[in-house]
This record gives C-alpha cells, structure tokens and sequence, in this order.
C-alpha cells in the first residue's frame, strides 16, 4: 500500500474565539485576520514538509485547493505543483485537486497540469474535484451546472491531452473555436486521473467507468466500502477490473516517539474535523448541487457530522490514527484489510501541530511506516 | 368564485395552472416561492377578471426545463403559453421573479399584453441596495424576512402555519433549484433590462411593500421612471409579498388600475 502525505497548508493564525463569532469560517470569517507575515512563513514551513516527506519516502505528496478559507490556504494546487515541480525529485504529485465545475477555462487547466507534469518529469497525479459549495461560492458558480460542468470540463481537458489539435469546442458551458494547446503532458496519454469521494453514489460509478483511482474521503468504513461498490458497478458496466491500485481513502494521521506525543499532536486534527466545517447547510451544499440520490446518501453517510465527534470518537472510527510508529503502521494496515486499498492518503499536517513535531511524524513514517505498508 | 385547475401546453412543455373568474383574462406569473394556489387576493379580483395562473416550468406540479439559462426564457415561454392558451392579449401580472418576467416579456413583446402590473419585481439592479441573496439563506431565514410582519398576514396560517411535508419540501426544493438556474447570474437583474423598458408604453402599475428586505424599493422607482406610462404605489406595513400580506388592499388596486378607475 502506498502512502501520501497531505497538508491543506492552514492558516490557523487567529484567535479561536474570533473565529467563532461568524456563521463559518468559510465566506464568513473576514480576512482581516489573515496575517500576512505568519502566512509568508507558514508557506515556507508546508513547503519545506513537503520536501521532507518526499525525501522520507513517501509516495506521493496530495495537494488540495480551497478558497475563502482559513482551514485551507492553499489556493492553486496547480501553484504549489509546479513549486514542488522543482523542489522534489522521487514523490508523485497527487493533485486532489483541480475543482473543475468553477473552472472557466479548461484549455489553460490542461496546459497547466501539463506543464506541472513536464517540469516534474512525469509525476503528476491529475486529481479532479467538484469542489465542496463554498468553492461555488467564491466562484459565483451556479451550483445546479456543478456536475455538467465538471463532466465538460473533464471531457474537454482530456481531449486537450489525447486529440491532436486545432479543434473546436462548442458545448453546453464551454466554448472555444480554436484549440491547440502547445503544452502536453509528459505522460502517455496522459496523467493517470483520480478522483474523490465523500457523498457521491454517481461520482463513484462515474470513476468507475473510466477506471479513475477513487478515493473516498474521511467516511466511515461501511460507507467507504458502499461507494467502492458504485465504482465496482460502474466498472463492471464497460468490463473493467478493480484493483486495489484502483482505491485509495483519507485518513487524519501522526506519529510520534511516545504514544502520549502522538495523541497530543492528533488531537490538533480535531479543529478540521470541526470548527472549519461548521456553517449554513447553504454554502456547503447550495441548492442543486447534489442530485438528490447524492442528498440522500449524504444523509446517510454521515450519520453523525465529524464536527460533533469527540476526539476520542475519532480515533475509535479510524479517522484519525494518531501512535508510535508501530501503532500507525498497524491502524493503516487494519485500513487497508478493511476496504483492501492500495492508496492510503494522509493528512498529516495540522497548523497548531508545531513544525518540529510535523517533521519527526514526517522522519518516523519514512523510516518505520512506509517501508512496512510497501510490504502490504 | 371556484377556481379549476387545468394543464396548459406549450412549447412541448406542460404547466399546471389554476384558472378562474370571469371578464378578460389576467395572466398572473409567481415569484421564486412557487405558486401559492388560489389566494384570496385572485378572489377578489376574479369576480372582473379571468385569472390564469400557471406555474412556471421547473416549478410545483409543472413539466421540466432543465434547458433553461434565464428569465428571458421564462419570457419567451410565457409568451409562447399565451398564444398556445388562447389568452389574446391579456392584461399581466408578475411578482417578484414572475414581475421580472413580465417585464421581460412585456419589453419583448409589448403588444401581445394589455396592461401590466409589477409586483416588487427583481429584474433591475438597485443602485443603493442590494437584492438579498435567497440562496446564502435558509428557507426559514428567508420566511421570516418576506413579509412585514407574520402576524397580520391573513393567510399566514393557511400558508406557513403546519410544518411542510415530505412532499412539499420537495417541492420548495425544485422551485429554489429551477430559481437558482433561471436567476444565479447576474443575480437576479439583467443588465439590459432597463434599455428596453422605454418600449413598453403599456400602462403599468408597479406596486411595493415599504418595508421589501428582498428587494429593495428603490427598484420600484427604476421601474417606475424607466417604463414610459407607468406609475408606483408602496404599500405602508408591507414586505415582498403584498398580494398575500394585504390581499384587501391589493385587490383593490388591481381592480383600479386594471378597470381604468385610476
């Protein structure tokens, strides 16, 4: 099984109860709180992780994009590709990703990625999201066209990279008479794609059709194995075969020297799991956003929202696996027999969990973890 | 007067529609909260008039119309349903994203309608203000901004007094999702509304609710000073729902206007 680590790059830096006086952090919160020097800093201290866990051993490195947030600062994952392009050498570059459904321009999206791919000699994973509703927001993109766009946008950055151009483009939301892009990834056809999953019974047979790794995201097991059976479905439809390369799921992870570190640095995961979650049903799923099949299954994925969750609640569901490095490397193995996965992303970077702490999780995964799930 | 209701075609799409009264027709277009059924108001203005209200494609019992980008073709539906019903040339009444409609349609086609009547439409972008975002809030945020004050609504019980079943929420879920296709962007204006609004000589009646936290009533006087043959009354003690939440006064009005006496 192999690992990836994951930071969302928080910007953490406020007081907590300033925070809470807003409906949300997303939208809500103002951005006079954003500190302009501690963000500087903090994009040296994600960046410098990142290059560690990529000479740990590592995998991959997940890179995400969220907007109008301080859960999430990292603002163009196709940015921080392109730096880490050029500051690491072995690691996959796991966009999850590119939040096609607000994206206007999927001609230069797929020059992008395909650049981030030559620059970094053919490391790049092309995830594809639909984004959460907040991303609908900042982008004053009409949620009921989330899914047509994101399919068109897919469609179109995919034929960016498979179809000799010039073409033309006239579809329902994107429309270009001239398409040649003089930028093509550097892997044949073209980077592998992955997709995620938190809610989506569509989503996952859709991946499923194409034979897109799918990863579920911070769900609970039985719903986990629910949306594989989507994607199996989907797979089954056109002849593919499932394999664990096929799956992938996110989980919260840290390990330390001692099993009292460990718990105390997990116990910073509990702030994603929370606060920067918390707000009006309207902004994170606006209407027509979800199919209502995907309504109902989200209702039922998350039977009880992460955000009311003890911290020790989560640990007991495997949300976060937080030990010494045997006790992680056994809680990932449980995971992957489990859901029989062969992706285990890890988000393994939380603001308040001190840089030094970050890095010895960091050296502790690569020098006892990884090498241990290799085997699995 | 009973209303009956009927299912109306046009442009292969079917609407389901409440109809009733007599005297010359009065297509009456709803605004985003979907079609409120047979209102005391369309009594009372039904005993001169023949009121045809449909509900809008993607709304209520209506067909789909998932093909549809913006209120210009809800316009052009309506239109297309006034010849298809065999209206002739009726007088027309819009609220809110139904007045934007109307305006719409009376600016595309000014003689195919009588006189108009807006309701606190949207459709022009205030230049004070701003047009609350019904999509940021919840339906029950919405709800308690809408009108005045709950409390001397005569409908209110009627309306809003039992919590919505299964199937209503449903319902309100569709009329918010086929609001938010036709209206998302620009929200809920077009910015070139007000250059064809000089067209419509028609006379017209803009009619506001002092107290509209919707939208504002500054937009009434845009309406107001952009449509050539046109004039506004504001109702004291009124929100964005003055058909509902003053169906006397309401009524009378349209009676007023539409019979000539004003």
């Amino acid at each position: 099984m192999k690992l990836y680590y994951f930071s969302e790059m928080p910007h953490h830096e406020y007081p907590d109860e300033e925070g809470g006086k807003y409906p949300s952090l997303r939208l809500a919160f103002p951005n006079r709180f954003f500190d302009r020097a501690k963000a500087a800093a903090n994009y040296r201290r994600y960046l410098e992780e990142y290059e560690f866990a990529d000479q740990v051993g590592y995998d991959g490195l997940m890179i995400n994009e969220h907007h109008s947030t301080p859960s999430c600062v990292n603002v163009g994952a196709n940015m921080t590709a392109a730096v880490l392009a050029r500051t690491t050498s072995r690691a996959k570059l796991l966009l999850l990703g590119n939040i096609l459904p607000i994206e206007d321009n999927p001609v230069r999206m797929a020059e992008q990625i395909a650049m981030a791919d030559l620059m970094s000699g053919g490391r790049v994973l092309s995830g594809f999201v639909r984004g959460v509703g907040v991303e609908q927001w900042w982008a004053n993109a009409n949620p009921v066209h989330n899914r047509e766009r994101f399919e068109e946008c897919h469609d179109l950055i995919l034929k960016c990279w498979t179809e000799p151009g010039p073409f033309r483009w006239e579809g329902k939301h994107y429309h270009f008479r001239h398409v040649n892009p003089w930028c093509l990834p550097l892997q044949q056809p073209h980077p592998p794609i992955w997709i995620p999953g938190t809610a989506s019974p569509e989503t996952a047979v859709w991946a499923g059709q194409r034979g897109y790794t799918y990863v579920p995201f911070l769900v609970p097991f039985d719903i986990a194995r629910e949306l594989f059976e989507h994607y199996r479905q989907g797979a089954a439809e056109v002849g593919r075969t499932v394999t664990p390369d096929n799956l992938g799921f996110l989980i919260c992870a840290v390990t330390a020297d001692t099993k009292e570190k460990a718990l105390e640095a997990g116990r910073h995961f509990v702030w994603r799991m929370g606060p920067t979650l918390r707000g009006p049903i309207e902004w994170f799923s606006p209407v027509g956003m979800r199919s209502r099949a995907g309504n109902q299954f989200a209702l039922k994925a998350r039977p009880r929202s992460l955000a009311s969750m003890s911290y020790d609640e989560l640990l007991a569901e495997h949300f976060i696996i937080a030990g010494t490095p045997d006790e992680v490397a056994e809680g990932f193995a449980l995971v992957q027999r489990a859901l029989g996965v062969g992706h285990l992303l890890l988000e393994a970077q939380e603001s308040r969990m001190d840089h030094p702490t970050t890095m010895r999780s960091i050296e502790l995964m690569g020098a006892k973890v990884i090498p241990a799930m290799a085997r699995l | 007067m009973r209303p009956r209701e009927e299912r109306l075609r046009a442009g292969g799409i079917e609407v389901q529609a409440w109809v009733g009264g007599r005297g010359a027709p009065l297509l009456v277009l709803h605004g985003a909260g979907g079609n409120r059924g047979w209102r005391r108001w369309m009594d009372l203005v039904s005993e001169r008039y023949t009121v045809w209200a449909p509900t809008h494609p993607g709304f209520g019992g209506s067909g789909d119309a998932e093909w549809m980008e913006g209120i210009d073709d809800l316009a052009r539906f309506h239109l297309w349903l006034i010849d298809a019903a065999g209206l002739g040339r009726p007088h027309l009444l819009g609220h809110s994203i139904g007045g934007w409609t109307a305006a719409e349609m009376a600016a595309m086609s000014p003689g195919a309608i009588d006189r108009l009547v807006l309701v606190a439409p949207t459709g022009l972008k205030p230049e004070k203000g701003e047009i609350f975002d019904i999509f940021y809030h919840s339906p029950q945020e919405l709800r308690d901004l809408t009108v005045h004050d709950p409390k001397t609504v005569p409908e209110w019980d009627e309306l809003f007094g039992t919590p919505p079943t299964p199937a209503e929420l449903q319902i309100a879920e569709r009329n918010r999702e086929m609001t938010a296709r036709l209206t998302w962007k620009p929200y809920m204006h077009n910015p070139r509304l007000a250059r064809f609004l000089p067209r419509v000589s028609n006379p017209a009646l803009v009619v506001w609710g002092r107290d509209d936290r919707i939208v504002p009533v500054e937009c009434g006087e845009q309406y107001r000073s952009a449509l050539p043959n046109a004039r506004l009354t504001v109702l004291e003690r009124c929100g964005h729902l003055p058909p509902i939440e003053q169906p006397e006064a309401f009524a009378r009005l349209v009676l007023d206007f539409l019979g000539g006496v004003a």
